[in-house]
């Protein structure tokens, strides 16, 4: 696929750090929360990192593609022209499901790992893609509780949506992290389940640990153990790209730099 | 697979999300097989993400509520659970105009008075 | 980039500087300049300032406190400043420079004080040949000194600006406020700022020429109040090295990116 190769490590760009991701060093890429931008007023510093031939990867959180109601193609339609306005080569969402009976759960929320969900996804997907001018990527999603009835693998269900979907994989390390502490997952199985040739890049993110429930906050510090997962995922195989997740209770410049090198460092280590 | 095979997957599958967003977002029954401790935690963590939002947009409700505003905003957010398609800060608002109808928070227009002295 | 260094006068604060040399408004953009050098918050394009995440450790002063209890919620960068310059705490800080002898309570000066200084000195040479009249001429005096008026700042205070060597950004702000410039670049600059953002700020007073001495000493009447300060900028301190445009008051040491 031309143009997502080699993006490099990158961070979520947020208004309120706008200023530092700008003159953070090292900052490869970047990716935009889709739903927060409006089209024709492209906020200044996104511009600016466009300017500086800064690739910006608008980011979904709404589409609710998991969900057992139609796809809400406004939604879609947004996502594809944030992606024009930006010249992005790739957009993303979240194989979740956000709304429900009319009710929105303003958080990602698990699909069941079931034949109906599998099924319900991948044709909510393609008509996704159908509609969107560029290709579309899908994040494993982190979970506080299990659906009773699985049929298959966190890992399996991925395959088969991108079997039958073609779709590319965004990988949460923090995300298999959580999982693996909340709910069981295995990552190494995961990452052995999953078609990495369809990778497109990878999120890191913070979290912490409350009782015996490892919440995926992005507001603290990237654990050591998140890292590792990194780690094995890059012994498999060299991610196109590697991005930093942060979204409230931004810590000082050098902290985001001094992440950001971490997550670098991991990265080199098996580009030897 | 066809349309017909589809639409009776989606319908089984609505029905399923919808009995779960009940119980986390409005108190509803714990669905068949679920752990219920964990449907706890779940629970927590989305009122604890929806309470920060509105926090966050509406700072000058939350100040004036000062340590009633956890325990006010957990009771609103169960019987107003988010409709799908609204907007935080219609959730925002429609908190604080809960609070002033219950008489928690004092009328708007001190509220008004507040947030141009303040901003 | 140079570490925020004491104004020559150790006992004098970057913020006391900043108070002299243009009032409470100015003393909290030095706070504040302060907070962003150190680290302790980050403005950004739109003008939010936020406070860094659990890094409240390195505060000094207790201004900067105060802006970062405010700052539990970002604020925008206008309000930051204007309830600064209103607090309490700048009104402790008022006192202080009061206590120091920096400045003083300012009295407006009256148009017509050189006409009871004429009075006076006729008086005083009609005391050679009356002695009688010497009662009145000091009365005279007395009184054309008085609607002479004071300007807020003693003459200690004009020597410690005078003795100002901005030479770090935090004392820039200080001595030109974020809206200044300094050897043609924007203070604002020096932080990173947008202009929009510094912008919002009041814009800087500029001494009224003509006017002269009058002027600055009314505009630093309401310094009285210890906290309703307009700022007096550094031109009424009649320091002779404000004049130029691009240098800095007090000597115009470089100032440092």
């Amino acid at each position: 696929m031309v143009g997502i190769k080699d993006l490099g490590v990158g961070i979520g760009w947020r208004s309120e750090i706008d200023l530092t991701v700008e003159r953070l060093p090292g900052v490869d890429f970047v990716e935009v929360v889709a739903e927060n931008l409006h089209i024709g007023h492209l906020p200044e510093s996104v511009t600016l990192l466009l300017e500086r031939g800064v690739p910006v990867l608008p980011h979904a959180v709404s589409l609710s593609l998991g969900g057992a109601d139609p796809v809400d193609l406004h939604r879609v339609e947004h996502l594809g022209a944030v992606a024009e306005a930006v010249g992005a080569p790739m957009v993303s969402d979240h194989v979740c499901f956000v709304r429900a009976g009319g009710l929105d759960s303003g958080h990602l929320m698990p699909v069941p790992r079931t034949k109906d969900a599998l099924d319900v996804l991948v044709a909510n997907v393609k008509l996704a893609q159908a509609n969107l001018p560029v290709p579309l990527a899908l994040e494993n999603v982190a979970a506080l509780l299990e659906w009773p009835d699985g049929e298959l693998s966190e890992g399996q269900f991925l395959a088969e949506l991108v079997e039958r979907t073609d779709c590319w994989l965004l990988v949460d390390v923090a995300n298999l992290y959580a999982n693996a502490r909340n709910i069981g997952t295995d990552p190494e199985r995961f990452l052995d389940e999953i078609p990495l040739e369809r990778l497109a890049y990878v999120h890191v993110a913070g979290g912490e640990q409350h009782g015996d429930i490892y919440h995926d906050t992005h507001a603290h510090a990237v654990l050591p153990e998140v890292l590792e997962v990194l780690d094995e995922l890059c012994s498999r195989v060299a991610p196109p790209g590697v991005l930093l997740e942060r979204d409230d209770n931004y810590p000082s410049d050098t902290e985001i730099a001094t992440e950001l090198a971490a997550i670098r460092a991991v990265v080199d280590k098996h580009r030897g | 697979m066809n349309e017909n095979e589809l639409l009776v997957a989606r319908e089984r599958l609505a029905a399923r999300q919808t009995e779960l967003l009940n119980a986390l977002l409005s108190n509803g029954p714990v669905p068949a097989g679920f752990d219920e401790q964990r449907l706890n935690v779940e629970r927590r963590a989305l009122l604890s993400k929806r309470r920060g939002i509105v926090r966050m947009l509406g700072p000058a409700v939350a100040d004036e509520l000062g340590d009633r505003f956890r325990p006010l905003f957990d009771a609103y957010a169960v019987e107003h659970p988010r409709r799908a398609g609204s907007r935080a800060r219609e959730d925002a608002a429609s908190f604080a105009e809960w609070c002033r109808a219950s008489g928690e928070l004092s009328a708007e227009r001190k509220a008004r008075w507040k947030f141009w002295q303040s901003n | 980039m140079a570490t925020p260094t004491e104004a020559r006068d150790t006992r004098v604060s970057p913020e006391q500087v900043g108070y002299l040399a243009g009032g409470p408004q100015r003393a909290a953009e030095t706070a504040l300049a302060r907070l962003l050098d150190a680290g302790l918050v980050r403005v950004s394009r739109n003008g939010v300032v936020s406070a860094v995440h659990e890094t409240d450790l390195g505060v000094t002063t207790a201004v900067e406190t105060g802006i970062l209890v405010n700052l539990r919620q970002p604020v925008r960068f206008e309000p930051v400043v204007r309830k600064a310059g209103g607090s309490a705490e700048m009104r402790a800080l008022y006192q202080q420079l009061r206590a120091q002898r920096l400045m003083r309570t300012p009295r407006p000066r009256l148009g017509a004080w050189w006409v009871f200084l004429a009075i006076g000195v006729v008086l005083a040479l009609a005391a050679l040949l009356q002695p009688w009249t010497l009662l009145g001429a000091i009365g005279f005096l007395a009184f054309a000194y008085w609607s002479y008026g004071a300007k807020p700042l003693t003459k200690a205070g004009r020597a410690v600006l005078e003795a100002v060597d901005a030479d770090d950004r935090v004392l820039t702000v200080a001595v030109e406020g974020f809206r200044g410039r300094i050897r043609n670049q924007a203070v604002g600059d020096l932080f990173g700022l947008p202009q929009s953002v510094v912008k919002t700020l009041p814009r800087k007073k500029k001494p009224r020429r003509g006017k002269g001495r009058g002027a600055a000493s009314s505009a630093g009447a309401g310094c009285g109040a210890g906290g309703g300060c307009g700022s007096s900028g550094c031109g009424s301190s009649s320091s002779s090295s404000c004049g130029g445009g691009g240098s800095s008051c007090g000597g115009g040491g470089g100032g440092s990116n």
